[in-house]
């Protein structure tokens, strides 16, 4: 009958906003993430993004990451560290705390995001050395 | 002494010469004498054994003493000044008259050689450069001239230089004849000091010096130019012609490069008269000539003998014939390396003078006869010899350098037949690209026994080919 | 023909008839000299086409008059024949061989047939010999694309190879040998033209180079492991028609056919020689000689061949200000033109400026319009001349011509070195002592031509002693048909520089004929007749005498200006292309282009002017000099009336005519300097600077930078050091 009238919708709404901490905070969390949504909390990688699942989402809207608050608005999807990327395309279902096979190399480099469109993106530049060979003067006083 | 001369080996001039001139009647004045100049034609047919006392060389095996003693004894240096005060003209007259051709191979009328040093001279000397270094293999002529007989040669220095007018001879000896360079120069020694050469050479007012010059192991340097050039002190590479040597030649003087026999004869000649010396072979084939015979023969020597002479009476009767009789020669070699080989069938009936080896194509060069019976690798033996022509090739102009190393390849892989039959042609080609286009004439020299053994023995050849593919094939 | 070498060589030390045979060479030579009348001219006929040729050209020379080329390798106009490639051979009618048409000279009526069979045939035989023992290094092979055996085997040769051996015993190789950091030998290319042992013995008159061995085992080489060490080594590298010599620092850089070429001249000796710049993205790759027979006929010196890769390295390319730290900085072309125009303006007239030894006459100018419109008049070349002497044009030139030294029969060299400062002049004298009997005799200390000659000591005095006649030597001179002095243009910057050249003049108005003046100055930088031309004084004294406040050093950067000279407030800006002495003292550096960048006109020493064409673009924010000052005129606020080259040009011609008229000699009068003859010769023994081959490879800025330069002194450093093993081993 509540299912009938809508009535669960609704609690699920209220259930939401409590989970947020208080309207303000569903309300910036909807305005950062254009969501609010419920699920549980599978892990946190280094750099402070929560990642949550809730199977009632269908396939693709299961699996979320709550970036780090120090972000603010400039989050992006490149963000999501290596390990927990298999883990968020649905290409594993262990996350990284519960996959044992995750490789553990003293290489592995830090994640970096896309730096496309930035300052920092990569433009190519000459590595031939150069044609000319110009001439130092040597530092003389007066 | 060699006034007395036996009147039946006198021509009728010659006769009427020693006539008294009062009994010079008409009729043998009307007799056609050949103009001057040019050797008498021949008559005879027959040239067989040269007589005892028409020999030039008396002591070619050195059983008489060599010294100046002995070889007064045996007529050298008489009347030697008389010949040098009849003048250069005489001379040279005398010897086109006898028709002498040059004996180091190339065969070219010597009067006319000598003639070319007549130009009035421009202030530079003029030199008279004998050509000892005996380099032709299966050659061994000059060296007895010079151990046995030296003072011929000096004698023939003095005369040669007296008519090309020239003020000093330079003999340039093999380095490898340490015996002959001695004697030569202990005769010179000798000459010296009888005061025969030098200042005031035979008392009549000409200086004449005679010079040795040893060389130092190379085949090349037996070419007139190449000579001149080790003469002079650098590396014995033969030099362009034009300029000839009777132009610019030693030191940049006028100079002729003759044979050793060819100057040891000249004494004799001027002293017997040219006309005897014609007296002997052929029209344009006059003359006496040292012949080396060697090989596959019962006894090799050297002998004298008349030009013209059938080479199959040469070898029997000076050299016991060939071992295991005359139907058991292969070929002849028949003037040194350098000239093709013939068969058997030309050795037949061929005769050793210039003309009648050209005919037989091939040639007389120095008279070094290498026979060769059939127990012999004719193809081994010519391939021999290429590596001898490689190894000597001064190395200055392309096709010599490089030509004759490719063919001396070619034929080491004759010898094991590890080549194919096309190869053969090739290596005539080859030949033909050599000869005729080099420097001077040792790309000939090499180029001709390769194309006398395809010309006659390509058979051979191309059977040992196939006896090679066989056994590669099993 | 006549080998004069070695007759001269015996000597004395001959018998009666050797020196006979040397009196007979020399009466030839005599003869040789006066000059006969026409001789009448032969008819011969080629390929069927009648030729008129004098007596005794040969079968090729008369072919090439009427444009038929007969192959050849060995053969080279200016090397004595040689006739040993035999890639020559044409038929001539009535002739049972070939002849080798480079030495055979002509006969009357002869048909000479370059295009028969038998002509075809024995050039197919000759090259199947050569590339037989060649190895196939075409794609490995500096020379690929320029190479002779290429050309000619395309040509003439056969298109298929015989050579079945290849399978079996294979083909020659040889070793290479080491004989420098210049020339790189791969001797298995060696095909034995002896074009390269001609030279060197001919030209060089170094007999370093030989064959060893005989027949195919004959190797072209120095036999000992000694380097060939003279300063016209590169030569060989255009005389190879193989790759078997080929230039070290070019090895395996570019081909050919990626080269783009520039007419250009040679600035770092005062010949001026002339040379194609090979380059390709704009970058200088090589110098090649071209031809000219008046100055330089085929070959170029060393420094000049090598010194390119100088062009890449010390390089100013950005216009630099020295900071109040006193450290030089990088700034943009505005800055550095406002600091230069405030101390200019700071000035007030009292500017100077001196002119090194690669400026070119446009730059020269343009300081020279500058400065005088900016009120001074000290404008100085830094190498010195005598006081005064600039004003006649003969006083600085060499006045007998580079190619009338050729015909000279006795010679005097006071206090120069002609082998290391002009090696091209060298090679004329050379010349005229194998062919002509030239007598030679030098003033100052003992050094090594290639050639006899005579030190008559290093005491200055004796210069006045055969100026005067009194000397043995002064006999031969005053005997001579065509007698020349040759003074050093470093000797002129002595104290006593001015006595010598008044009396040297004096002498050599007394030894003047018609049609030839005796007197010549032997200048060792190209900018130097240049400056003297268009007005400059001459001597970097002369402007620092006048302590500037502004000083203007072009291209200046022999090191004869020191800081320590100057006022301490003087302001010094370098205009040039290289960071060298020059620039470390300067206070404003405007990087300016090197010669093969711009397009300039320099003058050689002796009065030719030629100009250089740009082959790349100057480096970094580097600009042609003249425009440097143009631009700098107008932020000045003087703007000079030219704008482009062709104005500037036009301004040159109202300067001095003649510098205009590219290539072309102005014969100079007599020489004489204004009323020194008082002042006397004094001043102790005359010395040098170029007395060895070390001391010539490093002159000028660019060569100083360059690395190429550098391996040349090591190497003759290390051939010295075994030598001395080997003296002191012997003894």
């Amino acid at each position: 009958m509540a299912k009938f009238l809508g009535i669960n919708r609704l609690t699920k709404l209220f259930q939401m906003v409590r989970e947020a901490g208080g309207l303000k905070q569903a309300y910036l969390k909807l305005y950062r993430n254009d969501d609010l949504k419920i699920g549980t909390l599978v892990g946190i990688d280094k750099y402070g993004n929560k990642y949550f699942e809730n199977p009632y989402y269908f396939y693709g809207r299961n699996r979320w990451i709550e970036f780090a608050p120090h972000v603010n608005m400039d989050y992006d999807g490149s963000m999501i560290p290596a390990e927990w990327y298999g883990w968020m395309h649905y290409k594993t279902d262990l996350p990284p705390i519960r996959d044992g096979c995750r490789p553990k190399y003293k290489w592995i480099a830090d994640h970096s995001e896309n730096l496309s469109g930035t300052k920092e993106a990569y433009y190519p530049y000459s590595t031939t050395p150069n044609k000319v060979e110009a001439w130092e003067p040597k530092a003389k006083k007066q | 002494m060699a006034a007395i001369v036996r009147f039946n080996l006198l021509t009728k001039p010659q006769i009427v010469a020693t006539l008294p001139a009062s009994l010079h009647v008409q009729r043998f004045q009307s007799t056609q004498a050949p103009p001057p100049g040019t050797p008498p034609p021949q008559t005879k047919t027959k040239f067989g054994p040269l007589a005892d006392e028409d020999r030039i060389f008396t002591n070619l095996y050195g059983r008489h003493d060599w010294r100046l003693k002995g070889a007064l004894k045996r007529g050298d240096w008489y009347k030697t000044k008389e010949i040098v005060l009849k003048g250069a003209d005489w001379i040279v007259n005398e010897i086109k008259t006898s028709g002498l051709r040059g004996r180091g191979g190339a065969g070219f009328p010597s009067g006319m050689k000598w003639s070319f040093m007549n130009k009035p001279g421009d202030g530079r000397p003029k030199y008279l450069v004998v050509n000892a270094d005996e380099g032709e293999p299966g050659t061994c002529k000059d060296r007895e001239i010079m151990r046995h007989d030296p003072h011929k040669l000096v004698e023939g220095c003095l005369i040669a230089g007296r008519a090309m007018g020239a003020q000093a001879a330079y003999i340039y000896i093999r380095g490898e004849f340490y015996n002959e360079a001695s004697n030569m120069q202990l005769a010179i020694a000798e000459a010296y000091q009888a005061g025969l050469i030098g200042k005031n050479a035979c008392g009549t007012g000409y200086d004449f010096d005679v010079f040795m010059h040893r060389g130092a192991g190379a085949y090349i340097c037996g070419e007139e130019t190449a000579l001149i050039e080790s003469l002079e002190g650098k590396q014995g590479k033969p030099r362009l012609k034009p300029p000839f040597p009777a132009d610019v030649g030693v030191f940049g003087c006028p100079t002729t490069v003759t044979n050793v026999e060819t100057v040891a004869v000249a004494p004799t000649i001027c002293r017997r008269g040219g006309v005897w010396f014609a007296s002997f072979g052929r029209t344009r084939n006059s003359g006496t000539k040292l012949f080396n015979i060697s090989g596959h023969v019962n006894r090799p020597c050297t002998v004298e003998e008349e030009m013209s002479i059938p080479l199959k009476e040469l070898i029997e009767r000076h050299c016991g014939g060939v071992t295991g009789g005359w139907d058991n020669l292969l070929g002849v070699i028949p003037g040194g390396s350098s000239t093709p080989i013939i068969p058997k069938n030309v050795c037949d009936d061929v005769i050793m003078d210039f003309d009648g080896l050209i005919a037989a194509q091939t040639s007389l060069g120095t008279a070094a006869i290498i026979v060769m019976d059939k127990s012999t690798d004719v193809i081994k033996a010519i391939a021999r010899l290429i590596s001898f022509y490689k190894h000597e090739s001064c190395g200055q102009c392309t096709p010599c350098r490089e030509g004759i190393g490719w063919m001396n390849k070619i034929m080491t892989r004759f010898v094991k037949g590890d080549a194919q039959p096309a190869e053969i042609d090739m290596l005539w080609e080859i030949s033909k690209q050599i000869e005729g286009h080099t420097i001077c004439a040792l790309g000939d020299g090499a180029a001709w026994p390769v194309q006398g053994l395809i010309r006659h023995f390509r058979p051979e050849i191309e059977k040992r080919m196939q006896l090679h593919a066989k056994r590669v094939s099993n | 023909m006549i080998r004069a070498p070695l007759v001269k060589a015996l000597g004395a030390l001959g018998s009666p008839t050797h020196q006979m045979a040397s009196r007979a060479v020399r009466t030839s030579a005599m003869v040789a000299q006066t000059p006969a009348k026409a001789p009448e001219k032969i008819e011969v006929f080629v390929d069927d086409i009648p030729v008129q040729v004098v007596p005794g050209t040969t079968v090729l020379q008369a072919a090439a008059q009427i444009g038929v080329e007969i192959p050849r390798f060995c053969y080279h106009e200016r090397l004595a024949v040689a006739g040993n490639c035999r890639m020559c051979l044409v038929e001539v009618e009535k002739s049972p061989k070939p002849v080798a048409a480079c030495a055979m000279p002509v006969m009357k009526g002869w048909r000479i047939k370059t295009n028969s069979d038998l002509t075809r045939k024995a050039r197919e035989g000759v090259m199947e010999f050569l590339l037989m023992n060649h190895p196939l290094d075409c794609p490995i092979c500096d020379q690929g694309g320029e190479c002779d055996l290429q050309d000619q085997a395309m040509a003439f040769g056969s298109d298929r190879s015989r050579f079945t051996d290849i399978n079996y015993t294979g083909k020659r190789a040889v070793e290479d040998k080491d004989i420098g950091p210049l020339v790189k030998t791969i001797m298995t290319r060696c095909i034995h033209c002896t074009r390269c042992v001609r030279f060197a013995s001919e030209i060089a008159g170094v007999d370093d180079l030989g064959t060893t061995g005989r027949g195919n085992d004959m190797q072209i080489g120095t036999y000992v492991e000694k380097l060939f060490l003279t300063e016209l080594s590169g030569n060989v590298i255009d005389l190879c028609p193989v790759g078997a010599l080929t230039n070290k620092p070019y090895s395996f850089v570019a081909r050919p056919w990626e080269i783009r070429k520039v007419s250009s001249i040679d600035v770092l000796d005062a010949v001026g020689s002339n040379i194609v710049v090979s380059t390709r993205t704009n970058e200088v790759l090589r110098i090649l000689p071209r031809e000219n027979e008046d100055v330089n006929e085929e070959w170029l010196a060393d420094k000049s061949r090598f010194a390119c890769d100088g062009l890449k390295r010390q390089r100013l390319v950005a216009p630099m200000v020295r900071m109040p730290n006193g450290e030089l900085q990088a700034v943009e072309w505005e800055g550095a033109l406002i600091a230069v125009a405030k101390a200019i303006k700071a000035a007030g007239g009292q500017i100077a400026g001196i002119s090194g030894q690669l400026a070119d006459l446009e730059a020269q100018v343009a300081l020279k319009d500058l400065l005088n419109r900016l009120g001074s008049e000290v404008v100085a070349t830094e190498q010195g001349f005598i006081a005064g002497g600039t004003d006649n044009r003969a006083n600085y030139l060499l006045n007998s011509t580079i190619a009338g030294l050729e015909e000279a029969d006795a010679v005097l060299l006071v206090g120069t070195n002609p082998r290391y400062e002009a090696p091209l002049v060298n090679t004329r004298l050379r010349k005229a002592y194998v062919h002509n009997e030239l007598q030679i005799a030098s003033i100052g200390p003992k050094i090594d031509l290639s050639y006899d000659h005579e030190n008559l000591g290093a005491d200055a005095a004796l210069v006045k002693d055969v100026c005067s006649g009194a000397h043995a030597f002064s006999k031969v001179l005053e005997g001579a048909k065509k007698p020349a002095i040759i003074i050093g243009a470093d000797l002129l910057e002595r104290a006593d520089g001015a006595a010598i050249h008044a009396t040297v003049a004096e002498y050599c108005k007394k030894l003047k004929k018609p049609n030839w003046n005796p007197f010549n100055v032997l200048q060792t930088n190209a900018a130097q007749v240049g400056a003297l031309d268009v007005g400059y004084k001459a001597g970097a004294q002369t402007a620092v005498k006048a302590q500037p406040k502004v000083l203007f050093l072009l291209n200046a950067d022999a090191g004869k200006v020191t800081r320590e000279q100057l006022p301490k407030d003087c302001f010094v800006v370098y205009i040039g292309s290289h960071g060298d002495n020059g620039a470390s003292i300067a206070d404003a550096v405007l990087p300016g282009a090197a010669y093969t960048e711009k397009q300039g006109i320099y003058v050689n020493t002796e009065g030719r002017p030629q100009q250089t064409l740009p082959g790349v673009s100057p480096p970094g924010m580097a600009r042609e000099d003249w425009k440097i000052l143009r631009a700098l005129s107008e932020v000045v606020g003087k703007p000079l009336p030219y704008d482009n080259l062709d104005e500037l040009r036009n301004r040159l011609e109202d300067v001095a005519p003649h510098l205009t008229r590219l290539g072309q000699l102005e014969p100079a009068g007599d020489a004489g300097a204004a009323g020194t003859i008082s002042k006397s010769i004094g001043g102790g023994a005359i010395d040098i600077k170029l007395k060895e081959l070390r001391d010539y490879f490093m002159t000028d800025a660019i060569s100083r930078a360059s690395p190429t330069m550098a391996k040349c002194i090591s190497a003759v450093n290390k051939q010295q050091r075994e030598n001395e093993a080997k003296q002191s081993v012997a003894i």
